[in-house]
């Protein structure tokens, strides 16, 4: 087990914040080419994948392992140091802990053990049809619009409205309701075929606000099947998949 | 062993009604279980999660509950609560409920009833920020992954309350049964380790080491109870007893071993951090690892003040120095459990007494030992004079029974009729107090079941009502008209002029004049008084009357 890399403040903690959106823990890999994860929400319902490229660290030495952190934890230490601060990660294998040094400050993090962390999942091998690639800002103001009237979401695209392909958000409440549409000139259609599903706000906030900061977020969808986000940050150094389970609603 | 397992399991034991039949049922389940489930099982099917000398919490209320249920099947948390009421029991509503599933999730989970557990005790371990959001995602794996009669028990479990009947006693007696051992070997052990989970699990594995099993520094075990008694029988059964004030303060329980300690209440909670100056007074009068049981009194110019001023320090989390010297605590030591990695509690009373005396050179609480009433007597006038709540006998000759509410200690004290009894509803107040709660619905306990006796309307000042609403605002479990169901949390003793029959309330009783005396927040909903209680009253009362009318 070894570790020895330097890398912007601002890259990790972006990584680390994607990765907390979602999960409190994870279990990290290490690797000679960068670091990796995959992990499931506590309910089984959204899962993340990150992949932080060696490209991404001002330098990066490693031995492949795997290593228990607890994010949540990591997020609040990377709360501290600027944009341009320098992090510096080492692995103390000995005493089992993550060392982060930055502006003069070295925190030792205690490692988790990974038997204590859910397994990791398999990634789903789903068959999603629709593939669009949507400005991040614009998904995640969608989904921010939307949170007033409801707390679940319908996604989709519809082919068969002239003027079309259409993406389409709708949000029913009790008395109100919201749509929201983006047409050709505002999103780019790779595979616009047929399809809707429906989503709990509730998670769909938490990913808003990590990928609206993502020039372009790639949607997959279905009928009444998951969704995939696909989004890199970090000048594509950084890349992640989010995916989440919809709600099939009793006729 | 699958969750599922474990709710039909449940779901026999729930109709059956026999104590017999229930010890087999669970003597048949126990043979089937791995070692390592054994701990688990017993402590869930009898609705608790961790031993009961563990300070873990799961801390999971109705509404979080509710709200976990609500996101799973893509209702309003009204609609949840909506069919509660009309199903009056959290775990049917639930287990009709969750067949409407309305979110899916990316693996279809067949849950074990260690992963359940487990799952538990990690959320047990989340605190602060962030600890609410995960108990609400594990609430949502659960009854995600749940089939209805899986949701039915896990509801119940998450609430600690699984209401199939199944206490200690059976338990235990299923444990004898399976394992071929004596109740009383069982009986020790539990109350030593205070973890029949583990005694189950060591009458597994190595039943004779139940005979030596030892108190654990920093497990806490249950406090020694007393009952109602008088002067004249003790002595007449016992000869020589001890007499010493009872105090109206806060139980503790005190354990040290080199240089740290830890201070836990009657509910074996650890109290602590809330009683700084009481730990440094006990740390000083002895180096030794030790367990002490005693009470801490409030005194102001050398009299004790009452329990609620205690009680001010004692459940106090912040601002503890502020309040310290406005509030002098002292604690008055009366028993010793445990010395240098020896149990003393199969000792007789005389015996540990002695030891302590020796060992704790400072706050031990004074007695006297006597066989004539009319000295007692004194003594017993001269405690009231005092300030004190009467005395406590104690037999010479008895062992510690922890948690036993045996016939060695008896608690004298003048007559007084007060029942501590459970709020599980209220109404809101008209007029002045149009803002806070103006009433409360109280029950009391049958078994696992709360049985409604009454409703207190008086004996509070305005102060005391803000005050009650200001805690009990936080446990609204629903609102119908201008009454609120609450968690059945807080625990009121309630004083009275006699108990009625009444056709209103379903137990068949209810109480005439009651009258609100304080709030017992030293007392659980497992401490109220019980149905039976308020029967032996009733007899008593009438026979009194008819007694007196002769």
């Amino acid at each position: 087990m070894m570790l020895k890399a330097i890398i912007d403040a601002d890259i990790l903690r972006e990584t680390i914040e994607a990765i907390a959106a979602l999960v409190s823990e994870c279990r990290l890999h290490i690797e000679n080419d960068g670091f990796s994860m995959l992990a499931v929400d506590t309910a089984n319902v959204a899962m993340v994948k990150a992949v932080l490229q060696k490209t991404a660290f001002q330098s990066y030495e490693a031995e492949s392992c795997e290593i228990g952190v607890d994010i949540t934890k990591l997020r609040n230490i990377l709360g501290t140091p600027g944009k341009t601060d320098q992090v510096k990660i080492e692995l103390d294998e000995t005493r089992h802990k993550l060392e982060l040094s930055f502006m003069g400050y070295k925190y030792s993090v205690a490692l988790l053990d990974t038997n204590t962390i859910r397994k990791e999942p398999n990634e789903p091998n789903i068959e999603l049809p629709a593939k669009i690639i949507v400005p991040g800002m614009e998904l995640n103001n969608a989904i921010k619009a939307s949170m007033l009237i409801s707390d679940k979401i319908a996604l989709g695209v519809d082919t068969q409205e002239k003027n079309g392909p259409f993406f389409f958000m709708h949000a029913d409440g009790d008395t109100d309701q919201i749509n929201k549409t983006f047409g050709p000139t505002e999103v780019q259609f790779v595979n616009p075929v047929d399809s809707r599903s429906l989503f709990s706000i509730d998670y769909l906030k938490d990913m808003g606000k990590i990928f609206g900061k993502s020039a372009s977020v790639e949607v997959h969808l279905g009928t009444d099947h998951p969704v995939k986000f696909i989004f890199d940050m970090s000048n594509g150094n950084a890349h992640f998949i989010y995916l989440l389970a919809p709600r099939i609603e009793a006729d | 062993m699958y969750f599922i397992e474990f709710a039909e399991c449940c779901k026999r034991l729930e109709k059956i009604r026999s104590r017999l039949a229930m010890v087999e049922v669970l003597a048949e389940t126990l043979l089937t279980l791995q070692e390592i489930e054994l701990p688990v099982f017993i402590r869930f099917i009898m609705g608790r999660i961790f031993p009961d000398w563990s300070p873990k919490k799961i801390g999971i209320g109705p509404n979080l509950l509710f709200e976990g249920l609500a996101y799973v099947i893509g209702k309003q948390k009204e609609t949840v609560i909506e069919a509660l009421n009309s199903k009056g029991d959290i775990g049917t509503a639930v287990e009709e409920l969750v067949s409407m599933k309305e979110q899916t999730s990316f693996f279809s989970e067949q849950l074990t009833l260690l992963e359940v557990y487990a799952a538990m005790e990690k959320i047990a371990s989340i605190d602060g920020k962030g600890s609410q959001r995960e108990k609400n995602l594990l609430i949502r794996r659960f009854f995600g992954a749940s089939s209805p009669l899986e949701a039915r028990y896990l509801a119940r479990l998450l609430l600690e309350d699984l209401r199939i009947g199944v206490g200690e006693g059976t338990i235990r007696d299923a444990i004898a049964k399976v394992f071929d051992l004596p109740v009383s070997v069982l009986d020790h052990a539990i109350q030593v380790t205070n973890d029949i989970g583990e005694v189950a699990f060591l009458a597994l594995k190595d039943p004779n080491s139940l005979n030596s099993v030892k108190i654990t520094l920093f497990h806490p075990v249950r406090m020694m109870l007393a009952q109602a008694g008088d002067i004249a029988t003790g002595i007449h059964d016992h000869g020589k007893i001890s007499a010493e004030y009872k105090y109206d303060g806060s139980r503790f329980q005190f354990h040290r071993k080199g240089k740290s300690c830890r201070v836990y209440s009657r509910k074996l909670e650890d109290i602590t951090s809330s009683v700084p100056d009481v730990t440094e007074m006990l740390m000083s009068v002895t180096s030794r690892d030790i367990i002490l049981d005693g009470e801490v009194i409030a005194v102001k110019d050398g009299r004790p003040l009452p329990f609620q001023t205690v009680l001010r320090r004692v459940r106090r989390k912040n601002e503890v120095e502020a309040i310290k010297d406005s509030i002098e605590l002292t604690p008055l030591v009366f028993d010793i459990l445990y010395l240098e990695g020896n149990d003393l509690i199969s000792l007789t009373y005389g015996e540990r007494r002695e030891i302590l005396l020796k060992e704790v050179k400072k706050y031990v609480a004074p007695n006297i030992i006597s066989d004539d009433p009319a000295e007692i007597e004194r003594y017993y006038m001269n405690g009231l004079d005092q300030g004190h709540e009467g005395i406590m006998l104690k037999v010479l000759s008895s062992q510690y029974t922890p948690g036993v509410r045996g016939k060695s200690w008896l608690k004298i004290k003048p007559h007084v009729d007060t029942l501590d009894l459970v709020v599980t509803g209220a109404d809101w107040g008209e007029g002045k107090r149009a803002h806070v709660f103006g009433s409360f619905h109280l029950a009391c306990r049958d078994n696992d079941y709360l049985i409604p006796i009454s409703k207190v309307a008086t004996g509070f000042s305005d102060e005391e009502l803000a005050l009650l609403y200001d805690v009990l605002k936080d446990i609204v479990v629903s609102t119908k008209g201008k009454s609120v169901i609450l968690e059945p949390n807080l625990v009121f003793e309630i004083g009275y002029s006699e108990i009625q029959k009444s056709p209103n309330y379903s137990g068949g009783y209810a109480l005439r004049f009651p009258r609100f005396i304080s709030v017992r927040p030293d007392k659980s909903i497992d401490d109220i008084d019980t149905i039976e209680t308020i029967l032996d009253r009733y007899d008593f009362q009438e026979q009194h009357r008819t007694g007196s009318n002769q």
